[in-house]
């Protein structure tokens, strides 16, 4: 029975950290500026959505949305069919100077050092290839990022699939290519999955990038957008709070529906 | 599988003809992509990093004096040590609090699926929002904080306007958004545990306190130290948090090496001395994680 309590209490007390923070962002959203500031109320007393509608009408928070699902898509789905193959080629072949362990170590090594180290040259390079403020830019920034990714992860669960499958059916008359890809693909489609909303989660979130490289709603994405709001109006914390919740609305729905291969890509590789 | 089996395996695999092409034709857009958006770049920052900037143009080369400059650079040295302290507090909290909650909840019981689903929620919000959340509990007008302590019958919270508090403001957003990271690796490797020996210990009467000083810790150690190394190389390179929750400030109580080098780059535009801390920063970093796994490896084979 004590113990019983116990657990209760922690899991009340895990629970109240997690969501107190969120619950006050939520409620100050449905708030106006007026009872935020001068009444300091603990919940909205008056709610209304006015403060999203603000955002729709008044700060483009429409064209954020679209694209930063544009970039998102795009760059998750170029950098998955490349790195999925890549990957496919270091976990099976050997190649000459040992070419594919070399390639899969330099690419760890581009994974390892934290992205803002690049952040000048990358900005440099777009500038020049006049890419700034625009769509291709940070597709091409976002899937070079994801690839490294991707082959490290895709590596690990192709090298689990026992190789006798894909000979098997070599045997039976499928090309090099087509075993690779009716046999290993499908075996690998889990791995792919937790790979692919990883890098959805990362690519939708990312900030950095977005802040360098675009500058108007042409190209902004929702986490530079949303920040465009602090900048400007400090003390403007009707839109902020909307904001807020509205850039983290996608992402969060997104993780909670595919949980489960969520969770299996965020603890593996630590753990095996 | 082991080594050599796998080695056979790839053997046995490799054709003749064009299947002998394949393996360079599946790496090749990956290879590309990478060289062209990455690695060149990489190259070029170290290329900028020789050269004098005004303005955001090169007008001059200088060889290493970027480097040299930023040893004597007091804002970079104390950016250096903001991050440092930031990092090993945030990590050593994270991994305590996730150790502890994934020792809780080893044993299954009504709820822990529910609290799974919770605990996801910060690490995937977007890391921007996160600090919006932080900035509004924390202010002085509108925040929870506040809010509370008036309800209370006190006066306003003082957070992001105190260097100590704004400091600790920062290492509790990193706490809230990244232990559920740290409780999830360090769960997985919990239940990934053989069971054999901690049976063994209790026919011998052994406590739980001592089977988890003599089993459970002694076999999570590798797993512990992989979860704090990923953890503290991330955390590292945190940037969008302060950026939005305090810009560094006040002062520079929470300017961590990310946004001085940000600042150094895109306000002051001295691009080639920024490009030159964040050189040296990777360089840092890589050998940081470089130590780190030889002293796994080295813990490994003991």
């Amino acid at each position: 029975m004590r113990e019983r309590i116990f657990r209760a209490a922690v899991i009340a007390l895990v629970v109240g950290i997690v969501l107190l923070p969120i619950y006050w962002m939520v409620s100050t959203s449905l708030k106006s500026n007026k009872e935020i500031t001068q009444e300091t109320t603990l919940y909205p007393h008056a709610p209304s959505f006015d403060n999203y509608l603000h955002l729709f009408s008044e700060k483009q928070f429409g064209s954020y949305l679209a694209n930063s699902l544009v970039v998102t898509v795009l760059s998750v789905v170029i950098a998955l069919a490349c790195g999925t193959m890549g990957a496919y080629a270091i976990a099976r072949f050997r190649l000459r100077f040992g070419l594919e362990r070399k390639i899969g170590l330099s690419l760890l090594v581009l994974r390892i050092v934290p992205p803002v180290v690049i952040l000048i040259p990358v900005y440099l390079l777009m500038l020049r290839l006049r890419l700034l403020d625009t769509w291709l830019g940070l597709v091409m920034t976002y899937t070079a990022f994801n690839i490294t990714f991707c082959v490290w992860m895709m590596e690990s669960f192709f090298r689990e699939i026992p190789v006798d499958l894909e000979e098997a059916a070599m045997v039976d008359g499928d090309s090099r290519f087509s075993a690779f890809r009716r046999i290993a693909l499908p075996l690998a489609a889990p791995g792919l999955a937790a790979t692919a909303i990883f890098a959805v989660i990362v690519t939708f979130n990312e900030f950095l990038f977005a802040l360098a490289l675009t500058a108007t709603p042409r190209a902004m994405t929702m986490p530079r957008g949303t920040a465009t709001l602090i900048g400007r109006i400090d003390t403007d914390w009707a839109s902020m709070s909307a904001a807020g919740v509205l850039g983290a609305l996608p992402i969060v729905i997104f993780s909670l529906m595919v949980q489960r291969h969520l969770v299996r890509g965020l603890t593996m590789g630590a753990v095996k | 599988m082991t080594a050599i089996a796998r080695r056979q395996g790839r053997e046995r695999l490799q054709g003749a003809g064009l299947d002998l092409a394949l393996p360079y034709l599946l790496l090749a857009p990956s290879v590309l992509i990478v060289l062209g958006v990455l690695v060149y770049p990489l190259w070029d920052g170290l290329r900028a990093s020789t050269k004098l900037y005004r303005y955001g143009t090169p007008i001059d080369d200088i060889g290493l004096q970027n480097y040299l400059k930023l040893w004597s650079d007091d804002q970079f040295r104390n950016s250096l040590w903001v991050t440092i302290r930031f990092v090993s507090l945030s990590v050593a909290v994270e991994t305590v609090l996730g150790f502890a909650l994934a020792l809780f909840c080893l044993r299954e019981f009504k709820g822990i699926r529910l609290l799974r689903t919770i605990l996801i929620v910060p690490m995937v919000i977007t890391p921007v929002v996160v600090a919006i959340v932080f900035r509004l509990i924390y202010a002085s007008d509108a925040g929870m904080f506040t809010a509370i302590s008036q309800a209370l019958g006190g006066g306003q919270a003082r957070i992001l306007g105190d260097p100590t508090n704004a400091f600790l403001g920062l290492v509790a957003l990193d706490v809230w958004e990244w232990t559920p990271l740290m409780f999830l690796i360090l769960l997985a490797g919990l239940q990934s545990l053989p069971q054999e020996p901690f049976e063994a210990a209790r026919v011998d009467g052994a406590g739980a306190w001592r089977s988890f000083v003599d089993l459970t810790l002694p076999m999570m150690r590798p797993i512990l130290a992989i979860a704090i190394v990923l953890r503290t190389i991330d955390a590292f390179g945190t940037f969008d948090q302060v950026f939005v929750l305090t810009h560094g400030g006040p002062g520079e109580a929470t300017r961590l090496v990310s946004l001085y080098g940000y600042d150094t780059s895109f306000k002051f535009q001295e691009t080639g001395y920024a490009a030159a801390l964040f050189v040296t920063v990777g360089l840092v970093v890589l050998a940081f994680a470089l130590a780190a796994v030889r002293l796994l490896r080295s813990v490994d084979q003991t």
